[in-house]
């Protein structure tokens, strides 16, 4: 046949000819909202992506411009013992500036009203920092410390205590002058002092106080500003080698800007996965919606056939509806994410660690969008794909003209390729490391294939169990499950998914809310009292007593390193990455005694008591992870070096212990009679009622023992509580969102069975069914419906929930019964309240009307 | 010169457990501008015939050439291009698209060949039915009759060389089939194009110059007129 000018017949001229978008427009005439509605299922999903990723960029551009700044210095070596002379020589050759730094943690007391607070003390010369500024009241306070005897604190202290600039302080024995506030702190350089607030001093004052010596969390630093020339990583890499014994921790921006980033990174993953999920809900909405608007359009697809209209152009003409209702939704998406991004910017500009830009991330947001928007795009090729296989031949039959295409066969496979492509693709923006990203797509594959199985199954039951004996209007609603076109397995993918996705989300805030109200169980304690010295723990158990306060525990602890393994060096281990690096440097604080806290269980060998004899090696005890981690086994032999004593242990038994309670918990546990000798301290722990119980004990033993320091762990729990539920308040938000995605997919499913169901039941009351007799069958159904995808949705959760519990949050894999159980009345509730609700017009019409109009 | 010729033409559909052959051999040959009716009870093949020779579906065996092009060597969309070049259709159930006006339902068969700005055509064609007032009325605005009055028009927009009508009065009454009858058969004949129509009323089938009567599958009987 000779060629034919026409309109274009192959998909891509199509899809850029102007007819095939105007008739795509004329065809979406009568469905614009129904098609509006399903486009809202993704903006959700595309939203949450690009806040997410924005705000990840963000803080990146923010850590990467600010990385010297993070730190303040080019290198920070810092050490528990002070630096000899020769070493701090070598040290800092070379540098242009050095800063000394003296920090320990102790009680700072208000002799105006005698309150006290644990603070960490940074004592600091020169002009560190030498990178960011520091700004305080007044403007010249950072430079005055250092030249006069005073101490500047934070702005949150003063307010506490009601105290002001000039108020005297005391810390030891040594009274200062608040000199100023800081409002723009310099980098922390200790990791404990998160949780304390920093108060700053000049070096010569802290060497004055007397209180460095005896605290067991002071530190010493040195901060480094090296020439341009010098690479602080190499200049790191060579102090590493020149001083392999040394336990110096040497920090450069490089590492600082890793860690901001790590910390960052793992809670915008977490974000990452929930804003994929809610992407993946939304597209399967939108398909859900291709696939009721194709399955009303075979008749029109026939009829064009029929008049000559290529497969690939009536194909295009669907498609680009697809498109322009997955642009719609991506875009408004994507406003709402920039909205969502610079929101969430402004609100918590104040808990950021760097100064972030309040700016929309262009090149992120169409990254994401588009792929979310592509992502959108392959779930609905998979219903249009049906177009090719429409007949013209289908104008010819009256019923022939609503049954639709046969099933899109081998042509799906590439589709479902390409969706897993875009997937993974999505998963890995999200998490680039590591094999998470393909198990949560294929997670979310097995959550697919389930919930298609479990469909597939219902039909296949509901087909053999139904019999004639049961009552007319039950066998009707059952029936319509396995019926042609029934909605089973559409329903199911769409609430099961859903569910499951709402659920996971709520049970994993659960169990984040448990581990932050662990410590309040009455065994838990919350207040530590730190630095007790052997002739003190009486005295101390004594005040407390006398406070009406318990004595929960009373730890001793001596300080010790690994020095060899089964008789191997740990600095020849480390050096062949058998074992990690940090525990061949690491000082360990460990304790003796000849029973078990309530938060640890044995999990291999057997706890020792006492010692057998004085030539034996001393039985020890190790935490099961770090005994992982160190290679060895019940029965191994160790060697420790318990300041500069070598004593010889064989492991005796592995303890699984649980971080979360708060306990005194150890790494390594002797029984008693080993380590009496050694010098340390005792910790004693207690449990405050309230605040003014712990301001009272904080008075009392700022008095009476001034070297103990008292950690209140109601006000650290009180910082991290309130950062934590600033992001529970993150997820919920995202949780929110999931739900906003899934309504329009439930108002779709639920229109999409109507308008299945319409005709049949119209026929129904033709025949004399009354209104009744209709909506209980259309009951029977919705029930079936609902409870079955709730109870598959929530089968899904619970292993989810076990996987994150047991994996992630160290917790028991079961989820709280109510919670289940309150989520599957509302779900299943839902789908047949709304199911009723959305076919009410079914009863309501009269059937000539809907008769007619079907024709 | 034939402008349909088919051929020991056999259709069979088949299930898991059965075949059911619904044609049986038949052959028939329509010159241009020539018009047959072809009659017989439900079930005895009629639409099945009309299907394979508009190359609508595809036949089990046999040969049908339409344009002098065998439809058995074309793929969907090579037929789908002949039926945009030489064939009308009129169906029983109109099958207007319901998103689409009037005006813009006759236009389509011109869109698809890729020409624009043919309103002016549509618009007189739609005079010539009697529906100049209802130009931009949609399908469910309208009554049947007019419906299917716009389905005339739409099948002769693009001056096919044969109309195939699938019982394009079985929707309707007695007062507005005789009407429409008369407008098929008047564009019909305006345009010299050849007709196929399948319908059960005699007396539209004896309109026709040629009756082909059919029976459990085969062609059982035919009549020609001298001239209509």
């Amino acid at each position: 046949m000779a060629p034919r000018r026409g309109l274009p017949r192959s998909l891509w001229s199509a899809l850029f000819h102007r007819w095939t978008w105007r008739m795509a427009w004329r065809d979406s005439r009568s469905q614009r909202m129904r098609l509006a509605v399903f486009s809202m299922a993704i903006v959700s999903g595309i939203a949450a992506l690009v806040s997410i990723h924005s705000l990840k960029s963000s803080m990146e551009d923010g850590i990467q411009g600010q990385a010297k700044a993070l730190l303040g210095s080019d290198l920070m070596v810092s050490s528990r013992q002070a630096f000899k002379p020769e070493e701090e020589k070598s040290l800092t050759a070379g540098a242009i500036r050095v800063s000394h730094e003296a920090a320990f943690s102790s009680m700072l007391s208000f002799p105006a009203n005698g309150s006290a607070r644990l603070v960490q003390v940074r004592g600091l010369d020169g002009s560190y920092p030498f990178y960011g500024t520091v700004r305080t009241t007044p403007a010249d306070a950072w430079a005055r410390f250092r030249q006069e005897p005073g101490i500047l604190v934070e702005p949150a202290l003063l307010e506490q205590f009601s105290a002001k600039i000039g108020d005297k302080l005391k810390l030891g024995a040594k009274e200062l002058p608040i000199l100023g506030v800081v409002n723009k702190a310099p980098p922390r350089s200790n990791r404990f002092s998160g949780f304390a607030p920093e108060v700053y001093t000049g070096i010569d004052q802290v060497e004055g106080m007397g209180l460095l010596g005896g605290s067991s969390l002071s530190m010493r630093a040195l901060h480094l500003e090296l020439p341009a020339t010098v690479d602080s990583k190499k200049r790191k890499e060579s102090l590493r080698q020149n001083y392999p014994e040394s336990s110096w921790r040497l920090e450069t921006p490089d590492d600082r800007q890793e860690t901001v980033g790590e910390a960052l990174d793992r809670f915008q993953q977490f974000l990452g996965i929930i804003g994929l999920a809610s992407l993946v809900l939304g597209a399967i909405g939108v398909a859900g919606a291709i696939h009721a608007h194709i399955a009303r359009r075979v008749p029109v697809v026939a009829v064009l056939r029929c008049l000559g209209c290529p497969g690939n152009l009536a194909f295009g003409i669907y498609l680009a509806q697809a498109v322009a209702l997955g642009l719609l939704g991506a875009l408004l998406g994507a406003a709402l994410g920039i909205g969502l991004h610079m929101g969430v910017l402004a609100a918590f500009r104040g808990s950021f660690p760097i100064t972030v830009e309040i700016a929309p991330q262009w090149a992120v947001v169409a990254r994401t969008t588009s792929a979310g928007f592509l992502v959108c795009c392959g779930f609905a090729l998979l219903p249009l794909l049906r177009i090719r296989n429409i007949s013209p031949a289908a104008t010819l039959r009256e019923g022939a003209t609503v049954s639709g295409g046969r099933a899109a066969g081998w042509r799906a496979w590439p589709v479902y390729l390409l969706l897993v492509g875009a997937l993974v693709l999505l998963a890995r923006l999200n998490d680039p490391e590591g094999i998470r990203p393909y198990v949560l797509v294929a997670g979310l594959a097995a959550a697919f294939a389930v919930l298609f199985g479990v469909a597939k199954a219902l039909m296949f039951l509901t087909r053999r169990l139904v019999r004639r004996s049961w009552p007319y209007l039950i066998r009707q609603g059952i029936s319509n499950l396995h019926r042609p076109r029934s909605q089973t397995t559409l329903f199911l993918l769409s609430m099961g998914l859903g569910t499951f996705l709402l659920v996971t989300i709520l049970l994993a805030r659960n169990l984040l809310q448990e581990k932050l109200h662990a410590p309040d169980a009455a065994e838990s304690p919350n207040v530590y009292l730190i630095d007790v010295q052997p002739d003190q723990i009486t005295g101390v158990q004594d005040l407390l007593k006398k406070q009406n306060l318990p004595v929960l525990e009373s730890a001793p602890m001596v300080t010790m390193r690994i020095a060899s393994v089964r008789g191997v060096a740990v600095t020849e281990l480390a050096k062949t990455d058998k074992i990690p690096r940090w525990l061949a440097r690491r000082e360990f604080r460990s304790t003796y005694r000849d029973y078990l806290n309530p938060t640890e269980t044995i999990s291999a060998g057997a706890w020792s008591k006492s010692i057998a004899g004085p030539d034996d090696p001393v039985p020890v005890s190790l935490e099961e992870k770090m005994a992982e981690d160190l290679g060895v086994k019940v029965g191994d032999a160790m060697s420790l070096d318990v300041q500069g004593v070598t004593v010889n242990a064989k492991i005796t038994s592995l303890r699984h212990v649980d971080w979360s309670r708060f306990n005194l918990n150890f790494f390594m546990v002797f029984p008693p009679g080993a380590l009496e000798g050694a010098p340390g301290f005792t910790v004693v722990t207690t449990k405050v009622p309230d605040s003014g119980s712990s301001g009272a004990l904080q008075r009392e033993l700022v008095g009476a023992f001034p070297n103990v320091s008292a950690i209140d762990l109601t006000q650290i729990l009180e910082t991290v509580r309130e950062i934590l539920s600033q992001i529970s308040l993150v997820v919920t938000v995202l949780a929110g969102f999931t739900v906003l995605a899934g309504i329009p997919i439930l108002v779709g499913t639920l229109l999409n069975g109507r308008d299945m169901r319409l005709r049949e039941s119209v026929l129904l009351r033709t025949l004399g069914a009354s209104s009744r007799q209709v909506r209980t069958i259309l009951l029977v159904e919705f029930t079936a419906l609902g409870v079955l995808s709730s109870l598959t949705g929530l089968v899904l959760a619970v292993a989810a929930n076990a996987g994150l519990a047991v994996k992630v949050f160290k917790a028991g894999p079961w989820p709280d019964g109510w919670l289940l159980a309150g989520a599957f009345v509302a779900a299943s509730g839902v789908a047949v309240i709304g199911g009723l609700l959305l076919s009410r017009g079914v009863s309501r019409h009269p059937p000539l009307e809907i008769l007619r109009g079907g024709a | 010169m034939p402008i349909l010729e088919i051929r020991d033409l056999r259709k069979t559909y088949r299930s898991a457990s059965h075949e059911l052959t619904v044609l049986h051999g038949v052959s028939l040959t329509l010159d241009e501008g020539d018009t047959c009716a072809i009659i017989g009870p439900s079930g005895s093949g009629k639409t099945t015939l009309l299907g394979l020779c508009a190359g609508l579906d595809d036949a089990t065996s046999g040969s049908v050439k339409l344009g002098g092009q065998a439809l058995e060597k074309m793929s969907q969309d090579e037929r789908a291009a002949l039926r945009n070049q030489l064939v009308g259709f009129v169906f029983q159930s109109f099958q207007l698209i319901p998103t689409l006006t009037a005006v813009e339902n006759v236009l389509v068969p011109l869109e698809l060949q890729g020409m624009s700005g043919r309103e002016r055509d549509a618009e007189e064609l739609l005079a010539q039915v009697g529906l100049e007032k209802r130009l931009d009325h949609y399908p469910l605005q309208l009554s049947g009759g007019e419906q299917q009055r716009v389905a005339l028009a739409r099948a002769f927009i693009h001056r096919p060389r044969i109309l195939f009508a699938d019982e394009p009065t079985g929707n309707l009454d007695a007062d507005t089939s005789g009407p429409i009858v008369e407008m098929l058969l008047r564009l019909n004949r305006e345009a010299g194009t050849a007709l196929v129509l399948v319908t059960h009323d005699p007396a539209l089938a004896a309109r026709a110059r040629r009756v082909v009567r059919m029976g459990g599958g085969t062609i059982i009987g035919e009549e020609e007129h001298a001239s209509r």
